[in-house]
């Protein structure tokens, strides 16, 4: 029975005095009382004793409390992570309908859409054009009404730029004048450059009709290695901050065992003081809860500052979704409370102390390699064979795996702590003193190192795959990008449209060549009964005789002239002279077009491509035509392909070639190479993982601080005795380096090894060759080191402080 | 007995924890080999005139001389030397570091005098085998009895063999049959090594094992057998 205070009987009512007696007349020998009352009655003590234990002991509530908020917050940012896609995707949904599948006819409430997507200085820019066929147009969100013909709304991110010096030359290429803003509605993020401009020449080949905005889409799923770095993130981020509440609750757990021997004394049974205990544990992190929530809400308001894979979002869109919330809010307090029990099982509190019965753990080896052991075999597999594909269940192996292997590193490392102290023996003073410290107790450090553990193996493997994927996307671009060149396709109209087009690229700064051609599908005339599709259609390239010379070994050449190729891959009925095919030849299955019928000239003679092939910078025409042999009108879809290289030397010259193409037709697309928009994500994203490794190991310090000053507090009166014996300050200073070195180098050394294990199972289901990324992992290794030495330095004054022969006084 | 030939004396010493006075004005002075008993009620400032006497708290005012040194005119760095050479101690809890083996606690001081590992262990185990606790050499305090950890810690204080042996309630937390052989064994062995004992106590018994006997009371000092000095 506990003989904590009951309300019950202190009621004021005439029964008060019979409850009393009551109280008092129970059997003392009877069974202690149990059940959720009992268990309120004692958690809510704990809670009185947390928050009434004066300075010290809110300190101990708070630095608990901060651990815990830590965690709940990370929780949180991953718990909205769904409804922050979701939010993100649904905006992106409600404000598009490009190739609406229906096309309607011109009316008072259609319009005619286009999209004129831009880059400017490697970042990307979304534009549409449009123009109402009549005066109730639909608009997207965000948009109140359209804006007038040679206007655009703007968001005000690009209205920034926009405005800014840096924006001068974007200006050239957007000529419209601002007519306002778009609302958050109609962006993806606070960052995002876009804009919607009414077009007054906007007309079929150009664009799309369409009567409404949104469209039925599901978004893109994401890239194997970007599905693998989410998870792989997740969890790397996640299991330092399980570690970090599970160190957290246990703050000043020393002095807590104390004040619970004293209840004790006075009658306490030991269920009582183990739920006092998970009391006084469940008040630091419902305080931690709350602060959590507090750190959450108010971190999610730099959410505009972040852009991580070009999503970048509103701090509204960071909301946990109810569930998840609702399991935070109750597993993190639920955690607390059996971390306590789970922390005190194998120690008896009796009234004249802790008595710890439990005889000193042989740390088994078996089961912390097996856990390890067994993520590995769930992600060995997922190498073998065929590149990883996400599925579920492949999801869920992953998962499992890295999840076990990592924290397999932090069941690990007690057993090697420990195995290695063992085998530690001599060594001058303050290393017999850290060693045998180690030896004796090593958990309370190695707890706090696991931490660091997790969270250096996590950077380091997902490093390794960052690396790995930018290296493998750059070495692409790099190849792609050797000769500098862009491609520019759109519309053709004519072919006097396509040289001037050439000749205004020719006429931009740094631009060195420009080439093209007016590319278009021919195909076998429509016959009745026989499917359309059973002969490929040919390709075509109209242009010069010069033009014509760069792509074929022409033997002469005069406009009016035809060739037919004689090496194009992949033709299987070669176009032959005096055969008759249809120029507006049907290019999906639901075009409904007039055939066209022209005959191949019989003069057409055969030549040769110089570069046949279907891969980028290879050509693969059937037919090369000069521009009086045919009517271009009658192409169906008829593209000009526009080839423009530039010097690297000029500034901005690939700014310059985009405005010019902007000019000749604003729809006008652009291939090139030389922006790699996958470089700055990944060195955003892989910078902002090193950032928070970096924070995740300063606060794993903290927490190591904590408990090597709380370590030093209990043991104050050794201490000075220590210095009453003359013992010099530098010896135990050195000592608490070592007793801190060590589980950190070792811990350092098994993330190590785990890391690079992790990473290059990572590198290898993703198809990538196995590149270590040695700065960074030399940072983490040296980050940790500077761990030792923080901790180290932010000990001493405590130390000294406890040195002092006040400790000696007794009286 | 007057300060001449003696060992350690210290004179008018005053200090003051805040507004309270531990010391006012106390005296003190010990021969080499002297056994010297310094008792009073708590509070009296036995305590702080045994940490005043080992340089281990400087007075407020008043001097210690040992031997030529005046302590109190010494560097912090000085007095610990002092102590880690010539000075041992027994405190009645917490003085055995709870990671080491009884061995590596009594061999402690020796190394932090610089003396290698293996000799200072051959010399703490000499000390072991005299206090009467080889046996347990290879155990830690927390495997140890209340006596065993005395005799440990006095085994601890006399391995330097120092001049000075301050003992504050060695046998406070034992019982009397414990305390009782801790004592013989304490002070035999230090008249063995003709090293000086003062004894902080508040218990007549122990101080029966004493030579001198001082009664500190209100910060001031009054020998048993001189009368107020």
């Amino acid at each position: 029975m506990s003989p904590l205070p009951s309300r019950a009987g202190d009621g004021g009512g005439r029964g008060g005095g019979r409850d009393r007696d009551a109280a008092a007349r129970r059997d003392p020998l009877a069974a202690p009382r149990t059940g959720p009352a009992v268990w309120g009655r004692d958690l809510a003590m704990g809670i009185r004793f947390a928050a009434g234990g004066g300075r010290e002991g809110w300190i101990r509530t708070a630095l608990t409390a901060a651990g815990v908020a830590l965690g709940v917050a990370v929780l949180l940012l991953g718990a909205s992570v769904p409804s922050l896609m979701d939010a993100w995707h649904g905006r992106e949904k409600a404000r598009e309908n490009l190739g609406q599948v229906h096309q309607p006819r011109a009316a008072d409430t259609t319009l005619r859409y286009a999209s004129v997507d831009t880059t400017f200085r490697g970042t990307p820019i979304r534009g549409r054009l449009v123009r109402p066929d009549g005066a109730h147009p639909p608009v997207p969100p965000g948009v109140r009404h359209l804006p007038g013909a040679g206007r655009m709304l703007v968001s005000p991110a690009l209205k920034e730029l926009l405005d800014s010096p840096e924006g001068a030359l974007l200006r050239d290429r957007l000529p419209y004048r601002i007519a306002g803003t778009i609302g958050d509605a109609g962006l993806l993020g606070p960052r995002e450059l876009t804009y919607v401009a009414q077009s007054a020449t906007l007309a079929a080949p150009d664009g799309y009709r369409i009567d409404h905005f949104g469209k039925n889409w599901d978004p893109t799923p994401m890239q194997t290695p970007a599905v693998l770095l989410v998870i792989m993130t997740c969890v790397a981020l996640l299991t330092p901050v399980m570690v970090f509440i599970g160190t957290s609750v246990r703050f000043g757990y020393e002095r807590r065992e104390r004040r619970l021997a004293a209840l004790r004394l006075v009658g306490a049974d030991v269920g009582t003081t183990r739920r006092v205990a998970s009391g006084e544990a469940l008040f630091g992190s419902l305080l931690g809860l709350l602060g959590g929530a507090a750190l959450f809400v108010g971190g999610r308001l730099s959410a505009p500052l972040i852009t991580l894979w070009g999503i970048n979002v509103f701090p509204s869109d960071v909301t946990p979704g109810p569930l998840a919330a609702t399991l935070v809010g109750l597993l993190v307090p639920t955690a607390a409370v059996l971390v306590t029990l789970f922390a005190q099982r194998g120690i008896t509190v009796e009234p004249l102390g802790v008595v710890r019965n439990r005889p000193p753990v042989r740390r088994r080896l078996w089961w912390r390699v097996a856990l390890p052991a067994l993520g590995a075999l769930l992600l060995v597999p997922l190498t073998w064979g065929e590149k990883w594909t996400d599925t579920p269940l492949n999801t869920a192996r992953f998962a499992a795996g890295s999840l076990l292997l990592l924290i397999g590193v932090t069941a690990l490392l007690p057993w090697l702590v420990d195995a290695v102290v063992s085998r530690l023996h001599g060594g001058p003073v303050p290393w017999q003193l850290a060693v045998r410290r180690l030896q004796l107790n090593s958990g309370s450090a190695t707890r706090a190192v696991s931490g660091i553990t997790v969270a250096v193996a996590g950077a380091i493997a997902i490093h390794m795959l960052m690396t790995g994927m930018q290296a493998g996307y750059a070495a692409a671009y790099a190849e792609s990008g050797k000769i500098p060149r862009i491609g520019l396709w759109g519309n053709a109209r004519s072919w006097s449209g396509t040289e001037q087009a050439l000749g205004a690229l020719h006429a931009t700064p740094g631009v060195t060549a420009a080439r093209g051609t007016v590319d278009a599908l021919i195909g076998p005339l429509p016959a009745a009964g026989r499917p359309q599709d059973d002969l490929r259609p040919w390709t075509l390239a109209v242009g010069s005789c010069a033009e014509l010379r760069t792509l074929a070994r022409l033997p002469s050449c005069r406009d009016g002239d035809v060739f037919r190729t004689t090496n194009a891959p992949g033709t299987d009925v070669p176009v032959a002279p005096g055969r008759t095919v249809d120029l507006n030849t049907a290019i999906g299955p639901d075009d409904q077009v007039t055939p066209q019928p022209w005959t191949v000239p019989g003069t057409t003679r055969p030549v040769q491509l110089r570069d046949p092939g279907r891969e980028p910078g290879r050509f693969s025409y059937d037919l090369l035509a000069t521009p009086s042999s045919l009517d271009l009108g009658r192409l169906n879809s008829p593209t000009a392909e526009l080839q423009v290289d530039f010097d690297r030397a000029t500034p901005d010259a690939v700014e310059h070639i985009r405005n010019t193409a902007a000019r000749i037709d604003p729809m006008m697309n652009e291939y090139s190479a030389v922006d790699n928009p996958h470089d700055g994500p990944y060195t955003s994203v892989r910078n902002g993982l090193f950032i928070g490794a970096v924070i995740t190991l300063l606060l794993i310090g903290a927490g190591l601080i904590i408990s090597t000053v709380e370590q030093l507090h209990e043991r104050r009166r050794l201490l000075s005795t220590l210095d009453a014996y003359g013992t010099r300050r530098a010896t135990l200073g050195w000592s608490v380096l070592w007793q801190t070195a060590l589980p950190v180098v070792l811990g350092l050394a098994l993330a190590l090894a785990c890391g690079l294990s992790l990473g290059s199972l990572l590198l290898a289901m993703i198809d990538s060759a196995v590149t270590v990324d040695w700065p960074v992992v030399t940072a983490m290794t040296g980050i940790g080191g500077a761990v030792i030495l923080f901790v180290t330095a932010l000990s001493l004054p405590p130390l000294w402080r406890m040195m002092r022969p006040e400790g000696l006084r007794t009286e | 007995m007057t300060p001449e030939g003696s060992l350690l004396v210290a004179e008018g010493l005053h200090k003051a924890y805040g507004p309270t006075p531990a010391l006012d004005g106390a005296d003190f002075s010990i021969h080499p080999g002297e056994v010297v008993a310094v008792m009073g009620p708590s509070g009296s400032g036995k305590s702080t005139l045994l940490h005043c006497l080992a340089g281990i708290i400087a007075p407020d005012s008043g001097t210690v001389r040992y031997g030529p040194h005046t302590l109190t005119g010494l560097s912090d760095a000085r007095r610990s030397a002092l102590r880690r050479t010539d000075f041992g101690f027994v405190f009645q809890f917490g003085q055995l570091v709870p990671e080491l083996t009884a061995l590596e606690n009594v061999a402690l001081p020796l190394r932090l005098n610089g003396t290698k590992r293996k000799e200072a262990e051959r010399q703490a185990r000499e000390w072991l085998e005299r206090l009467e606790v080889d046996t347990v050499a290879q155990q830690r305090p927390g495997e140890l009895s209340g006596g065993q950890g005395q005799r440990i810690a006095v085994a601890r204080a006399l391995a330097t063999r120092p001049r000075v042996v301050f003992a504050d309630e060695p046998t406070g937390a034992l019982d009397s049959l414990n305390g009782e052989r801790v004592l013989t064994l304490l002070t035999d062995a230090a008249r063995d090594t003709h090293a000086a004992v003062v004894l902080v106590t508040h218990e007549a018994r122990v101080a029966a094992y004493s030579d001198r006997e001082i009664v500190v009371r209100d910060g001031k000092v009054k020998d048993m057998m001189a009368g107020l000095i």
